[in-house]
């Protein structure tokens, strides 16, 4: 039995229980350069795992690639029991289970807050409008804005939109929620109210996995730390583990560049 | 906060928190300036601008007066627009059908006074600086165009102008010498305010902002517009009336020209700084005060009644307009103020969100009804009505209906696709069947089948709970009714009856063209942007083709190719009217263009917007229809109009084309009436006048709509 197949054999075995997300030996290249290099890892139902490490280590486009933005080229992604592949049902339910939250927030410019979170659980979800204004209305008050609601993103501060957009993701009743980089582009000021709805939204079991520089977010928050480099998965733990007794030496250094 | 409030000593006093309600300070009034402070900043700034502002005002009232004294010379033969002004909108349509074209223009000022009156955001209005301003520079220009026009020619009893005794005209008089030197005085003036500049720039008075140098060349300009006019009095040799004669001569403009520098004035003076300022009316009113004083005018002032009556002219200067013109206005007028005052009540009650869907719909629909339905008066043969027509429409909206409904059930799966692509099929076979001549059918159950097969394809992108459903059914239903029976209409002889092919000519088919091809065009572009940025190949190509060969030949081998030549493609038994080939030609020219200029808006759009709604798990369609496309098509807008614009005034190559349009009438069929041999030149001006407004308006629209959807801001 060679090793791979004991790996996929494992992996399998694994996926049996309680596992949200299942990455085995996943590669993928931008030209000839190799963003992912066989990342193997395993996220459990109700977990909430932080990616840390350098930029250009290849974080973002891992996150990405789980809910199909990116297609990675080789190895296998699993979410909830179905595996990405380029059968467009199987994106089309991935993407209604996984919610997303981007560095810019992206929410759409042309409508209101209220709309931007209405409009997917209506058509995707198919919901009554009703029902899908009192989800957007309770989503807003989770969140801490709902005086916002018929206002413009554009008249939003960055915070408030980011907040709107993690309500947007929500509306879609997401069995995963990722986050890339949700506080990179925020003012200081701003960061510690998205990071709050973040910990509200771990503590209340939601599945996530967080691409994030906020060292404090990862020790508080995190069930287990991944730490990144060169497409690769450096080291994976436990924040106490990760941040007093790193074992690998690059985690040491990038630990000593930013502590 | 309260460490603050609780510790005097710091100084600074309770500061209230900033919880964003209380807003910022005001801002302190910027108080007006005076004219002569805003001639001086603007005008005369600098010794540069100052030469720059004499010499354009001296080439722009040149320009002026030339215009003037061309629309104004007794040689113009205004009497030929005037005489033909049914021809020029209408053409040959019928005199006793004309009340449909009356229901026609009821019809658009009725939806234009909801519209506005309902949607129209008009903010806060035109303020009363603003139009008390206008009001005033609108008096002086006409009074300046009073004096800078030239003297009329004296005529003898019949008519002829009188000439000068060529001995007389001596450059004795001070006038004689200015008409001979008049250019060397203009370009002594200019010289002077070089010098002007020069001088006062070196006195340093131009940095210190002093009043005198603005005074200098202020005058300077009243001394050339008083040189422009004394020359009228000496130009040419015709024997003119004297400075009172032409002076008495336009009382009534110059009763215009007090009656809008006074209401200005008085609006000035009656309202303080703050108050003119802050004071606002609906654009909308004064629109109607001035269209109302046009139409009271046609009532009480002595237009003359002109016309060309079954070969008869009609000569009757001296009273006021026919009644036929002068009542269908009144009522046009009435109908526009009731609605846009309906429209505001209705918006009052809240009802504008809910309205607005169905009032743009019923833009849409108003062109094919008012054409098909109106204009052309339709003979419906009944029998075939009941034994045919109807019987299909309700095949198709009950057919059709059915597979809607179960088709947006959320749940449908993998049979909805089945269903769909096998409607498909028999849509497609339908039309191999007509090329093949198997089996007869009529076109428009093969068309409805093939619309049918598109939704079908789509039905799923707009799934939803039972509400949803019956929303889509009812819109299945109604565009098979309104596209039946418009089908029906098209099929049935008109009743109305004109020597030409076309149904009605001159202003009335260039706006019949310039709308259906706008809205066959506009589709059509934005399918083919959406194509030409398409992932899949074939449609990148196919449309990029298409677009690069339309841009590539000129418009005028378009019209005539689907003019003269399309005919020939054709089957035996089918021929397209010069008027829809033309049309077609329009649209599918100007849907390369539209293409390019929704194409800029969609690559504006970012790429985070796509991977948002991809994220949240919208089709492609949806991701489209409600992401991609608003946006690119509000940053688009600008170019859109200005292809509207365009469109709008490419219609007069119509008249290349042998249609009788607009500029046709103008140009050939009015210098060709025996009264008017030859007179060409007032007609193409007053057609040139016609056009500017109409894209002026259109142009000053756009901008309104830029700023209320937010062009340039996020």
């Amino acid at each position: 039995m060679s090793v791979s197949d004991a790996t996929t054999a494992l992996t399998e075995e694994l996926a049996a229980r309680d596992d949200m997300i299942v990455c085995e030996g996943v590669n993928k290249w931008f030209g000839d350069f190799q963003a992912l290099d066989g990342i193997t890892a395993v996220i459990k139902e109700r977990e909430v795992v932080v990616v840390l490490g350098p930029s250009g280590s290849g974080k973002s486009t891992w996150i990405r690639c789980i809910n199909r933005l990116e297609a990675h080229q080789e190895g296998r992604i699993v979410i909830d029991g179905v595996e990405l592949t380029n059968d467009l049902r199987n994106i089309e339910k991935i993407r209604s289970e996984v919610g997303m939250v981007f560095q810019q927030f992206n929410l759409f410019p042309h409508l209101t807050v209220l709309d931007n979170i209405m409009l997917a659980p209506i058509w995707v979800r198919k919901k009554p409008k009703g029902e899908a204004e009192e989800l957007a209305r309770s989503l807003l008050e989770r969140v801490g804005i709902p005086e916002q609601a018929e206002k413009y993103p554009g008249q939003l501060s960055g915070g408030q939109q980011q907040r709107v957009a993690i309500a947007r993701a929500l509306a879609m009743e997401p069995r995963i929620m990722l986050f890339d980089e949700p506080t990179s582009a925020l003012d200081p000021e701003m960061i510690k109210e998205v990071l709050d709805v973040m910990k509200e939204l771990a503590t209340s079991g939601m599945t996530m996995m967080v691409v994030t520089h906020e060292m404090g977010f990862a020790r508080e928050v995190a069930d287990r730390v991944i730490f990144m480099e060169d497409g690769q998965i450096v080291e994976t733990g436990t924040p106490e583990h990760f941040f007093t007794n790193p074992q690998e030496e690059r985690t040491k250094l990038f630990l000593s560049q930013i502590l | 906060m309260t460490a603050t409030m609780g510790d005097p000593a710091a100084g600074a006093g309770p500061v209230e928190p900033w919880d964003g309600e209380r807003g910022p300070a005001q801002k302190p009034e910027e108080p007006s300036l005076s004219a002569g402070e805003w001639l001086g900043r603007n005008l005369f700034s600098s010794p540069v601008n100052s030469l720059l502002t004499v010499v354009f005002s001296l080439l722009v009232l040149l320009a002026v007066r030339g215009l003037l004294n061309f629309t104004f010379s007794e040689e113009r033969t205004w009497r030929a627009v005037k005489t033909n002004m049914r021809f020029l909108f209408t053409h040959a349509y019928p005199q006793d059908q004309y009340a449909r074209i009356w229901v026609c223009v009821g019809a658009i000022a009725v939806l234009s006074g909801l519209s506005v009156g309902l949607l129209a955001r008009a903010g806060r209005g035109i303020s009363m600086k603003k139009l008390s301003m206008n009001l005033m520079a609108t008096g002086g220009v006409i009074a300046l165009g009073i004096v800078l026009r030239e003297p009329s020619a004296i005529v003898d009893d019949e008519g002829v102008a009188l000439h000068r005794d060529a001995s007389a005209a001596g450059g004795d008089s001070f006038v004689g010498w200015l008409d001979a030197n008049a250019f060397a005085v203009l370009v002594v003036l200019v010289l002077a305010n070089v010098a002007l500049a020069v001088w006062f720039h070196l006195q340093g008075t131009y940095l210190r902002g002093g009043p005198e140098p603005r005074t200098a060349h202020g005058a300077l300009v009243l001394v050339s517009v008083g040189v422009l006019i004394v020359q009228q009095y000496a130009t040419g040799e015709v024997v003119r009336e004297s400075f009172a004669d032409a002076m008495s001569d336009r009382a009534w403009w110059w009763l215009a020209a007090a009656l809008l520098a006074g209401a200005g004035a008085a609006l000035w003076l009656g309202l303080g700084d703050a108050r003119r300022r802050n004071t606002f009316v609906p654009a909308m009113y004064v629109f109607f005060v001035g269209a109302g004083v046009m139409v009271l005018s046609a009532w009480v002032y002595p237009w003359g009644h002109y016309g060309f009556l079954e070969g008869e002219f009609i000569n009757e200067p001296g009273r006021t307009v026919a009644m036929t013109t002068k009542l269908p206005w009144t009522v046009m007028l009435v109908l526009l103020v009731a609605t846009f005052e309906l429209g505001r009540v209705l918006r009052a009650a809240g009802a504008g969100p809910k309205l607005r869907v169905p009032l743009n719909l019923l833009w849409v629909l108003t062109p094919f009804v008012l054409y098909w339905a109106v204009l052309r008066d339709p003979d419906l043969d009944w029998d075939h009505v009941l034994s045919t027509d109807l019987p299909m429409a309700v095949f198709f909206a009950a057919f059709g209906g059915l597979v809607v409904w179960f088709l947006a059930h959320p749940r449908i799966g993998e049979a909805g696709r089945v269903i769909a692509v096998v409607l498909v099929a028999v849509a497609a076979l339908n039309w191999v069947a007509a090329y093949f001549g198997w089996y007869p059918m009529l076109q428009k159950a093969r068309i409805s089948f093939l619309l049918l097969a598109v939704v079908a394809l789509l039905a799923h992108n707009f799934a939803g709970d039972r509400a949803q459903r019956m929303k889509l059914v009812a819109v299945w239903v109604a565009t098979m009714a309104v596209f039946h029976w418009l089908v029906t209409l098209v099929n049935s002889p008109s009743t109305v009856d004109t020597p030409t092919d076309a149904l009605i000519g001159g202003f009335g088919i260039t706006l019949i063209v310039a709308v259906f091809t706008l809205l066959l065009a506009f589709p059509m572009g934005v399918l083919l942007a959406l194509a030409r940025t398409s992932k899949l190949p074939i449609f990148r190509v196919l449309s990029t083709a298409y677009i690069e060969v339309f841009r590539g030949v000129p418009l005028i081998t378009v019209l005539f190719f689907f003019t003269l030549i399309f005919n020939l493609f054709l089957p035996d038994n089918m021929t397209l009217v010069d008027i829809a080939g033309a049309t077609i030609g329009f649209s599918l020219f100007s849907a390369a263009y539209l293409a390019e200029n929704v194409r800029g808006g969609l690559q504006a759009v970012r790429r985070g917007q796509y991977e948002a709604s991809d994220a949240v798990g919208f089709t492609t369609v949806q991701r489209t229809l409600f992401i991609v496309l608003p946006q690119a098509l509000r940053v688009s807008i600008p170019p859109l109009v200005g292809q509207v614009i365009a469109t709008f005034k490419e219609t007069s190559l119509l008249a290349i084309v042998g249609i009788f349009d607009f500029l046709r009438i103008a140009d050939k069929v009015i210098s060709a009436q025996s009264e008017f041999l030859g007179v060409k030149r007032e007609g193409l001006l007053f057609v040139s006048f016609i056009y500017w407004i109409f894209a002026y308006n259109m142009s000053k629209h756009s901008q309104r709509l830029e700023k209320r959807l937010g062009v340039g801001e996020r």
